[in-house]
């Protein structure tokens, strides 16, 4: 398994940051993607960020009140190593089985 | 991605209503597995529209996510909406019938007894929920429950000094009263708000004041708002009206960030499943 760190995504309209609102998910939940992860406020509007992908949360930054920038650590997934893109690490006994998983995005729109 | 942009509701159907077209853009959202209710009416506020009050605050895929049909339309001079240059185009009653005519194209159908998806629920947001409301009362065949969130019931738009803002956007003199003050930069901060368009439609209100009492909707009733919210001192006014009104107040939030309040949401996704 790897970390996947997410930061947050630029928001569009020159907004540099971004204020914590409320986590809709908790360390240790398997999320999946799309599925909303946070409530947060900038200086025109709130807005929910969905997951931009699977995976367990290993650990999330910014208790509500707090600011993020945009470019900072914001969550942070666990994820199967290849779905990280990191080569060479793959468990031996656990590559066989991901071989099979072909369709696991078929409900991806 | 594409699913969940929705189709142009205008592309197919072309009405005009009062003999102009109001060139409004209406976007509506198939449920994931459709759920035996009638479809949600989404009204977004002042400043506002259809991206920033409910697809980006997560309004859209929650409800679509319960089963329900969604038909969104962003108000006169905002969003993707045309901007008449005429002031009628903006009040209030003209909205109205425009919001029945785009209900009705998009498939919304007079309440009928033992066709639970019959009729259409209603969920407004600020200036969207005193439409709401209005559009309520008038239309009771066809409206079964109504939602409103950072509801008045004064009309901030009605008081909104329209010279000092005008000044204001001239050359800068500043505006005295704080509620004109708090909306202009409201307008000034919304992503590519069109501040004449904006204008028109305040010039509009305050043609046609809200009075929540002339026309009281008999709908099951849903009142939410921000704890923080400084018209939530307003809302015992409607309760009044309506006293058999279900109220929400969400701890910690005012009248911008409650839009996107998981609390919100559940409620309104659980009072709109009842039949």
């Amino acid at each position: 398994m790897a970390e996947l760190p997410f930061p947050l995504p630029d928001l569009g309209e020159g907004l540099i940051e971004a204020t914590v609102l409320e986590w809709l998910v908790a360390e240790g939940d398997q999320v999946e993607r799309n599925q909303p992860l946070v409530e947060v406020e900038t200086t025109k509007s709130a807005l929910e960020l969905p997951s931009p992908q699977s995976g367990k949360v290993l650990k999330l930054y910014g208790a509500p009140g707090e600011v993020i920038k945009v470019g900072e650590p914001l969550i942070v997934f666990e994820v199967a190593d290849d779905t990280a893109g990191i080569v060479g690490t793959v468990p031996s006994e656990d590559a066989p089985k991901r071989r099979v998983r072909l369709n696991a995005n078929l409900d991806e729109d | 991605m594409e699913m969940t942009t929705g189709r142009h509701a205008g592309a197919a159907v072309h009405h005009t209503v009062e003999g102009t077209d109001p060139g409004l853009n209406v976007q509506t959202y198939e449920p994931e597995h459709p759920a035996a209710l009638p479809p949600v009416l989404l009204i977004h506020g002042f400043a506002s529209s259809i991206a920033l009050n409910w697809e980006q605050s997560g309004w859209i895929s929650a409800l679509r996510e319960a089963g329900r049909y969604v038909i969104a339309v962003d108000l006169p001079g905002h969003g993707l909406s045309s901007a008449p240059e005429d002031v009628d185009s903006y009040s209030p009653s003209r909205i109205r019938a425009d919001l029945l005519q785009i209900a009705s194209d998009a498939g919304a159908r007079p309440i009928e007894p033992g066709h639970p998806d019959s009729g259409l629920d209603v969920v407004g947001y600020s200036l969207g929920s005193r439409l709401a409301w209005e559009f309520g009362a008038t239309q009771p065949a066809i409206v079964r429950r109504l939602v409103l969130g950072g509801p008045s019931s004064r009309d901030p738009l009605a008081e909104f000094d329209l010279v000092a803002a005008q000044r204001f956007l001239a050359d800068g003199t500043p505006i005295e009263d704080a509620s004109t003050a708090g909306l202009v930069t409201m307008a000034q901060a919304s992503p590519g708000s069109d501040m004449y368009a904006l204008l028109s439609l305040v010039e509009a209100v305050k043609e046609e004041p809200f009075d929540a009492a002339e026309a009281v909707p008999k709908q099951p009733l849903l009142i939410v708002a921000g704890e923080k919210d400084e018209r939530v001192e307003g809302l015992e006014g409607l309760h009044g009206l309506v006293p058999s009104a279900k109220v929400v107040v969400i701890p910690g939030r005012n009248h911008v960030n409650a839009v996107t309040a998981r609390a919100f949401k559940q409620a309104a996704i659980e009072f709109l499943g009842e039949g």
